[in-house]
């Protein structure tokens, strides 16, 4: 899928140590993976934290993006585990990233293709606990442990209110199709 | 009372039993001095003199009023300077901001956020700016040269010494060149050596020509243009009554000589014709057909 | 545009974080793949009454993580050891030079070691024979030209040579003795130190003939006759013992002492340009 037009030449540039394509590709992607974190974390200056840490990671590895899917998805999956990780550790961070998002189950696909005006509503009656383990397992697609440090619980409940949230918009979706 | 900023009397440099410089009397002042001649004409010795990387065997080099054989002088002296060696062979693993840093160092730029400022300042007016975190030795040529003159930059010394700072430098490259130089000039003494008469023409008010180890010419670039007036002519064959004859992109053969002659088609001179008659004056040269480099 | 987009009422209440999850998610979902839209998400970003961040402040600090060289170990150790910031920077840097160098010189030192450990008084012997040298032949690469390639700039810098010189001398020996202490324990006997006046003997004359001839030179040619030497009284006695006397240890103090006079007298030399090219 086509990124919008240069951003893989930015990345090509960036490879080559070229600090002008880099800064480009700060201001293309920096305000929005801004925006679309600070609506996970309230703290701006982690928020501001983790943006530094995206971008220096993606100097340290320019190469990490294979072509498959767009940069900016690419690019979410790091900045969404760099704040998990300056969650984590409070300050430090971890040099090297992980790979890519892992693909969502077929269930997750079948939900997140439903009009969402159905799931909309089914979304809406879930409580706020729930419906936060839903936007972060399903949607930013970290994995249990991951989602347990952004939202600050236990692993366990991380799985119970995914569980739960799932059985709730099965139920939800039965309803409204029948 | 103004003084000269660099003056040398009677230098001279030997290396065992050659000699490099001989008899070097100049006095250089705030403005651009090419420094021009044949390879193993003593360029490269002068300017490491000037910088006070090598002392004379004989004679005396004073820089800002400063002598470079009294230690601390010297050490004076080399607050002031900026020097780009003609070669460097950069270390591994740097990137150019990281060598410019480490020279930075040198010069005594304790402070790490004033140095970096200062850093950035000139690699940017290297054109470098968007590169400095790139490793030297992945870098072009042109590149690597830029380094090595954003270095002397540092600090915009009053003396700028530059060993052969267009070689290798793309047209473009070369155009903001000579607008950063003539900016430093306005306050610096600035000395630089080339191949190419096209940068002292367009960028020195004053050219030295070195032959042999001894100044064969030292004025302004305009006298010396001069000197090759009425002595350029076009012809359509090499003419044998010059002493420097070339065909040119045109077809036609630029002829330089030394006999002012009335019958032929004139042309304005230009410096490196200038600099042609200059070198060519030895008799025994072939005048048919040599080519100018 | 065409295709479907983000009308400006659904932007902003994405922004605002007035919308649904739902709604939310759908948003986030398209501007993966909308250039456009997100560049409009871009400019509502640092137009919003409370900006979510301070951009400008937060590329400084991307640019200078980046571009500006980071500490290494090394440098940290020296800081920690009580040198100042821009001194520790200056020496870290210039032992950045000679990594392979020192990599090959303990391998020698390790099988000197192993043989001296190994074997019997023909191990100790060439232990005693390859100890002493490392030390004057690292000094020597620290600022002999052709280890050191940017030797010219450096030197018309005014920071002082001879500083820099001492405290690189200092540093690689501080980084290679060490090592040499080390394998020496390995060593049976008196063998295990009598090799560290000599050492310092050898590094002084390196200093000295330094204002002569390249160092590196020197310390080949040091090194050469020492190995001579030990080669020539290996093949005449048993054990080391003629260089663990008493007067052989003073006379390798009294070299090092006259060495590093001369080398002090003749430091004028070292602030130009190969000094040696005569």
């Amino acid at each position: 899928m086509d990124s919008g037009p240069g951003d893989e030449m930015l990345l090509a540039a960036v490879a080559e140590r070229d600090m002008g394509a880099f800064r480009t590709l700060y201001e293309r992607h920096a305000g929005w993976l801004a925006i679309r974190l600070a609506r996970r974390c309230n703290d701006r200056d982690l928020v501001a934290d983790a943006i530094q840490d995206t971008f220096v990671a993606v100097w340290q590895r320019p190469r990490g993006f294979r072509g498959d899917g767009d940069i900016a998805a690419w690019l979410w999956g790091i900045a969404i585990r760099r704040l998990v990780s300056r969650l984590r550790t409070g300050s430090s961070v971890a040099a090297v990233f992980e790979n890519a998002e892992p693909a969502p189950t077929a269930e997750d696909q079948v939900l997140l293709s439903v009009e969402y005006g159905d799931i909309g509503q089914a979304l809406a009656r879930l409580s706020p606990e729930m419906r936060a383990v839903i936007q972060a397992v399903v949607l930013d697609g970290l994995s249990a442990r991951e989602a347990a440090h952004l939202l600050h619980v236990p692993v366990s409940s991380v799985k119970t209110r995914l569980y739960r949230a799932k059985a709730h918009l099965r139920a939800a979706l039965a309803e409204g199709s029948s | 009372m103004v003084t000269a900023s660099i003056s040398l009397r009677e230098v001279g440099r030997t290396f065992g039993a050659t000699r490099a410089l001989a008899g070097v009397d100049l006095d250089l002042e705030p403005g651009v001095t090419g420094l021009l001649g044949p390879n193993g004409a003593g360029k490269t010795t002068l300017l490491r003199l000037l910088a006070t990387a090598l002392p004379p065997t004989r004679g005396q080099v004073r820089v800002l009023g400063l002598d470079p054989e009294v230690p601390a002088e010297r050490t004076g002296i080399r607050r002031q300077l900026g020097y780009q060696p003609q070669e460097i062979g950069f270390p591994r693993g740097f990137t150019a901001f990281a060598f410019v840093d480490y020279i930075a160092l040198l010069k005594e730029w304790t402070e790490p956020a004033a140095r970096h400022a200062e850093v950035r300042r000139v690699l940017d007016l290297v054109g470098l700016s968007g590169l400095g975190a790139k490793r030297i030795r992945a870098m072009s040529g042109g590149q690597r040269r830029r380094v090595a003159l954003a270095q002397a930059l540092l600090g915009s010394p009053p003396v700028l010494i530059l060993d052969e700072p267009a070689t290798g430098v793309d047209p473009e490259q070369r155009v903001t060149l000579r607008a950063v130089l003539a900016e430093i000039a306005r306050a610096s003494v600035v000395v630089l050596s080339t191949h190419q008469t096209e940068d002292v023409a367009a960028l020195c008010e004053r050219v030295i020509v070195l032959e042999g180890g001894r100044v064969r010419y030292d004025g302004p670039v305009t006298d010396l243009t001069g000197q090759a007036a009425g002595r350029v002519w076009l012809a359509d064959e090499p003419d044998p009554a010059a002493k420097v004859s070339w065909r040119t992109g045109t077809g036609r053969y630029r002829n330089i000589g030394t006999s002012v002659r009335d019958d032929v088609e004139h042309v304005e001179p230009s410096l490196e014709d200038a600099y042609l008659l200059l070198r060519g004056g030895s008799p025994k040269r072939e005048a048919a057909d040599e080519v100018a480099s | 545009m065409t295709g479907w987009h983000l009308d400006d009422d659904a932007l902003r209440r994405y922004v605002e974080r007035t919308d649904s999850l739902a709604e939310g998610a759908s948003a986030e979902q398209h501007l993966l793949s909308c250039e456009p839209c997100r560049a409009r998400v871009n400019a509502a970003a640092s137009a919003i009454e409370l900006s979510v961040i301070d951009f400008a402040a937060v590329w400084d600090r991307t640019r200078d993580a980046v571009e500006m060289p980071q500490p290494s170990v090394f440098e940290r150790l020296l800081r920690g050891a009580g040198l100042p910031a821009h001194e520790a920077r200056l020496v870290a840097v210039a032992s950045a030079f000679r990594g392979v160098w020192l990599t090959g010189v303990v391998a020698v030192l390790a099988f000197a070691a192993l043989a001296a450990a190994v074997g019997h008084a023909r191990g100790e012997w060439l232990f005693l024979a390859v100890a002493p040298i490392v030390p004057c032949l690292v000094v020597a690469s620290s600022y002999d030209p052709w280890m050191d390639p940017a030797l010219e700039p450096e030197l018309v810098t005014p920071y002082p040579a001879l500083r820099l010189i001492l405290l690189r001398t200092i540093t690689v020996l501080a980084l290679a003795l060490p090592a040499v202490l080390l394998f020496g324990l390995v060593v049976p006997g008196e063998t295990a130190f009598a090799w560290l006046l000599p050492a310092v003997g050898f590094v002084a004359v390196v200093l000295a003939a330094s204002t002569w001839v390249s160092p590196l030179r020197a310390a080949i040619a040091v090194s050469s006759v020492w190995l001579a030497v030990v080669w020539l009284l290996a093949a005449r006695s048993g054990s080391p013992v003629a260089v663990l006397q008493a007067r052989a240890q003073a006379a390798f103090l009294a070299l090092a002492g006259v060495s590093f006079s001369i080398f002090l007298l003749r430091r004028r030399r070292l602030r130009q340009l190969r000094p040696w090219r005569q």
